[in-house]
């Protein structure tokens, strides 16, 4: 061994050495955001599974002492207040709808300002990024009057459309970016290979979109799943209620709050959109990317 | 792209048809023929019985129809009732808070009830309530019940410090803070922040007011003298006597109760039930307790019975109901003598004077008619719902809890109100 | 190429829009005129019940804009908004590099919490977040007293208006960080192995080598991911609404949509909420002004 490789090595193993005790910090704070992430969640749910009188007193318990599915049986079958079923019922359906129509509205306009040159197509995209500033809170009353004209009160179609609106503009903006990614070439260039224009479409373009639609669709989700201020004044008869409704009837229903009910009712709502979540996440982060590098 | 187009056409058609299929379930209005009356009941005061009354009691009245109760949330019920109300799918019979009807008999949300004001009851209704739906010499929300607040106390506590139950306010609050004093920790009288309500006999027993009404506008009253001396009362109770959170709301009062943290409460009558609450309900309270559960009425400035505030609610028609006719058949239902005897029964003062014999003879059934008796309103204007619904109150008496200068605060508090109330 | 196929062309766009269009100006459009309109008159609930509503030209704006409140509210909003923009940025982007830096286990492990915290709809988070915090019964205050031997029993995390918007900085970054980390972490994955390699073999420091070669990369992805927090975090309601439901003086702790709210429908000053709503509209295009241009500039690309 010559002085020369040694001296080359031992800088070589010190630089290892950092190297493990860094992975090892960097394992010890991935652990840490880990638990500061997910905590909330292990709190609600741990907490749902307590008696109620034992979540409210001096002593706080980090794992359930007694261990009970009793708020979960008040929540889905008490009687004497809404039902969640027919509230999960009517969330799911709007939610779903409000994505499947948003994002095919959404993506024909998207189609327009991105493969056409037409007048006031700029003013359009202007429009839809402004829309996004108006504050929803001091409409409500207008909407919910031109929801009325159209006799839509108390229907899923009614509050669908108003979702549907409220996501639009944002979903549109976003789809743009995907759209503008997908290249007229390889269309045209299947076009050549005998397929029609839809057919190119089909085949070529849409599979490339996919993670967009995907990663776009998940805003309305949340959005159409969470909101409560217009579900509150449009579904006004209760079995027209949606998640977020039926949730607030807890918190406020007696002058006694009972927290680990309200608990329970927000794992239950909550399950849904952790399951699809699990379910698109690879996709979502895909298209989040493609869309933002390429927009 | 043809086929693309057409695709934007079928969906935007879809649309629209899915708008007319929603709408084409509603009827026409005919009054006479059998139609479903939707009663809208807030909170869970009014209970399971009266409810089942009234809805039996209907429809064998008005074969045919049905009647189907709605309960909706305190939280709120203002922004859904300006909205619900004005729309087409309004609910027939609606509650509404005593301090919030004005917003609605003033801004021709009701029907015009002063035809039926002999037949709904006439001058045996609670008059403050009565005042209270009424609005330019027009009756539109009746009385439903009153709710009285009332001073429960565990009587263990109060022999320990050598008290005894206090006959004037001084009393009451000398009382408070020695428990408080004697049971470092604990809260000689709970009072949490927001409580607004409880603060009201104080401004009034020590000649203070809310507001006054002169020459076609509101003065707000808080920095008054009268007003100032009570709010001082109110703060050397809320810091000196309470450990409830300076921030905190009413809710779950039966809690410390239960746990031996308080040992004195302002609250409406019907606490007493949260209290007794068997052990293993939903909400559970202490059952054992109840020979150690006692309760007064506040007592006042000179003694006698103090004047606390009327909470309880309205009940009206909605302007825009589809079947006038039967809702106010229903309202009559709810205004008769079967139906109000349950809420005397459940500790609820019924809103019929001739009724106040249903509430029993018991000590909360004292307690209840003598401060009843005493019972006073916020100011009968069409806005002091827009007040309260500011939260200005709430935040005033969370900083008034959190040692917040008197003076200082009850101007700002006045300006704000003045704007509101004549605004 | 036939006229006919080129006029088709030419009303292929408009054909396209027609199904979004549609929907917001019907819903979104219409409205909004009403709004307008009602901003500029005397409205207020009994006009929601059919009196009429005179014209009081500019006052609603005047007693907006004259009123202190407002102001405290858009400077509480604005400072609100940049603090959790910036809080949310740096700590999604710094767990973004953490991802590339651990292996696969702590990859997995920190992907599902995030995801967990992603999926929380805001109403229960922020009820949940609200009991954790709650002043009585609440684990922060438990676990700060007797794990930590601080004083924090009966301690009202809300009640002080800085103490609120910490709660509510929590609540919101926690909610918005998993999205800036994903995204943050695809762009960093996208980033060609050679490149990073090069700049290692340089000897560039890691905080130079994320200016000089990792940022010019996600460029467009951090424009793109803060203008949207921006939007967001300026039009907070759900967590400040459902917070100021559990404690907090609400006239120090509002933000420019909760106010509305309790302006236009708490008050039923809605002549005066519709006023506050322009006049917000206005102030946040005069903000995103830089950002409108750029766009517009590439749309004409």
């Amino acid at each position: 061994m010559t002085t020369a490789t040694v001296r080359a090595r031992i800088p070589h193993r010190k630089r290892s050495v950092r190297r493990r005790v860094s992975s090892i910090v960097l394992s010890v704070i991935a652990v840490i955001v880990f638990v500061c992430a997910a905590f909330p969640v292990y709190w609600m749910l741990q907490t749902s599974f307590q008696p109620n009188n034992e979540i409210i007193g001096s002593q706080v318990n980090f794992w359930p002492k007694t261990f009970t599915f009793r708020n979960y049986e008040t929540v889905l079958f008490a009687t004497d207040r809404a039902q969640f079923l027919p509230a999960l019922g009517n969330s799911v359906i709007v939610t779903v709808l409000t994505v499947v129509i948003a994002l095919i509205f959404a993506f024909l306009a998207s189609l327009a300002v991105t493969r056409f040159r037409f007048r006031s197509r700029k003013s359009f995209i202007l429009t839809i990024l402004i829309v996004q500033m108006i504050p929803g809170e001091a409409m409500i009353v207008s909407t919910y009057r031109v929801l009325d004209d159209w006799a839509l009160l108390n229907t899923i179609a009614g509050l669908t459309l108003v979702y549907v609106a409220t996501v639009l503009p944002f979903t549109i903006w976003t789809l743009r970016g995907f759209v503008n990614g997908v290249p007229v070439d390889l269309e045209e260039a299947g076009m050549i290979d005998g397929l029609s224009r839809t057919g190119a479409f089909w085949k070529i373009t849409f599979p490339l979109l996919a993670p967009g639609l995907v990663a776009t669709g998940v805003f309305g989700f949340i959005q159409a799943w969470n909101e409560f201020l217009l579900a509150l004044v449009v579904m006004s008869r209760p079995e027209m209620m949606t998640l977020p409704v039926w949730l607030r009837t807890f918190q406020v229903a007696h002058g006694t709050t009972n927290w680990a009910a309200i608990m329970a009712g927000s794992t239950l709502m909550s399950i849904p959109v952790i399951i699809f979540f699990l379910v698109i996440q690879g996709r979502m982060t895909q298209g989040l990317v493609s869309g933002a590098v390429k927009g | 792209m043809r086929k693309l187009s057409f695709v934007a056409l079928a969906a935007a058609a879809a649309i629209t048809l899915a708008g007319c299929a929603g709408g084409g379930t509603k009827t026409p209005a005919a009054d006479d023929g059998p139609a479903d009356i939707r009663v809208w009941l807030v909170g869970t005061d009014t209970p399971q019985d009266a409810r089942d009354y009234l809805k039996t009691t209907f429809e064998k009245e008005n074969p045919g129809s049905t009647l189907t109760i709605e309960e909706q949330s305190w939280t709120g019920l203002v922004d859904k009732l300006t909205t619900s109300l004005s729309g087409s799918d309004s609910p027939d019979v609606v509650e509404v808070g005593n301090t919030q009807a004005a917003a609605f008999t003033s801004s021709g949300a009701f029907l015009d009830l002063t035809d039926q004001y002999k037949a709904l009851g006439g001058d045996d209704l609670l008059p403050g309530f009565v005042e209270a739906g009424s609005y330019d010499g027009k009756f539109y929300a009746a009385p439903l019940y009153s709710g009285s607040r009332l001073v429960f106390y565990k009587k263990d506590a109060l022999a320990a410090s050598g008290l005894t139950v206090p006959t004037t306010l001084a009393q009451y609050i000398s009382n408070a803070e020695k428990l408080a004093a004697d049971n470092p920790g604990k809260s000689g009288l709970w009072w949490p922040g927001q409580d607004w309500y409880n603060a009201l006999p104080f401004i009034w027993e020590n000649g203070g007011e809310i507001a006054t009404f002169k020459d076609g506008t509101w003065a707000s009253q808080f920095s008054s003298a009268g007003s100032i001396k009570g709010l001082e009362q109110v703060q050397e109770l809320m810091t000196k006597a309470s450990t409830a959170p300076k921030d905190g709301n009413e809710t779950n009062p039966q809690v410390g109760f239960c746990e031996g943290t308080t040992l004195q409460l302002s609250a409406p009558s019907w606490v007493k039930w949260s209290i007794l609450a068997a052990a293993d309900a939903e909400t559970p309270g202490c059952p054992d307790q109840e020979s150690n559960l006692g309760v007064y009425a506040l007592p006042g400035a000179d003694g006698g019975a103090g004047q606390v505030f009327a909470g309880g609610s309205n009940i009206a028609v909605s302007a825009k109901s589809a079947h006038p006719g039967l809702a106010v058949k229903a309202l009559k239902i709810i205004l008769s003598d079967g139906f109000q005897t349950i809420y005397g029964k459940n500790g609820l003062v019924p809103a019929k004077v001739s009724l106040a014999s249903t509430l029993g003879t018991d000590e909360v059934a004292k307690a209840i008619s003598s401060a009843a008796g005493n019972a006073r309103l916020t100011p009968a204007s069409p806005k002091w719902a827009d007040v309260e619904a500011s939260g200005a109150l709430t935040d005033f008496f969370v900083q008034i809890a959190q040692g917040g200068d008197i003076p200082s605060l009850a101007k700002a508090l006045d300006a704000k109100i003045d704007g509101i109330l004549n605004g | 190429m036939s006229t006919l196929v080129n006029r088709r062309a030419r009303f292929t766009p408009y054909m396209l829009l027609i199904p979004a269009t549609a929907v917001l100006l019907v819903v979104i459009g219409w409205p909004l005129i009403q709004l307008f309109i009602i901003s500029f008159q005397e409205f207020g609930r009994a006009q929601v019940f059919g009196a009429p509503a005179p014209f009081i030209g500019f006052e609603n704006y005047t007693k907006v804009l004259g009123d202190p409140a407002f102001w405290n509210v858009m400077v509480r909003s604005i400072l609100f908004c940049l603090v959790n923009v910036v809080v949310t940025m740096v700590g999604g982007t710094l767990i973004a590099l953490l991802m590339t830096k651990v292996n696969r286990f702590f990859r997995l492990l920190l992907s599902v919490g995030l995801l967990l915290a992603w999926a929380m709809p805001a109403l229960t988070a922020t009820i949940v977040w609200g009991w954790m915090f709650d002043t009585s019964y609440g684990v922060v205050n438990y676990a700060l007293t007797n794990f930590f031997g601080l004083d924090f029993h009966a301690h009202s995390w809300l009640i002080n208006p800085l103490s609120f918007f910490f709660v509510a900085t929590v609540i919101v970054v926690w909610g918005a960080i998993p999205f800036v980390a994903f995204t943050v972490y695809a762009g960093l994955t996208q980033i060609p192995d050679e490149v990073m390699e090069a700049a290692q073999l340089d000897g560039a420091r890691s905080t130079q080598r994320f200016r000089l070669i990792v940022f010019p990369y996600l460029k467009s992805i951090f424009l793109v991911v803060t203008i949207l927090q921006v939007i967001w975090d300026l039009r907070v309601f759900t967590q400040i609404y459902a917070l100021q439901g559990i404690g907090g003086i609400r006239e120090q702790t509002s933000t420019l949509g909760v106010y509305i709210y309790q302006v236009a429908l708490g008050s039923g000053e809605y002549g005066i909420g519709g006023a506050i709503a322009v006049i917000t509209v206005f102030f946040m295009m005069a903000i995103s002004l830089y950002y409108v241009r750029q766009s517009l500039k590439e749309e004409q690309l």
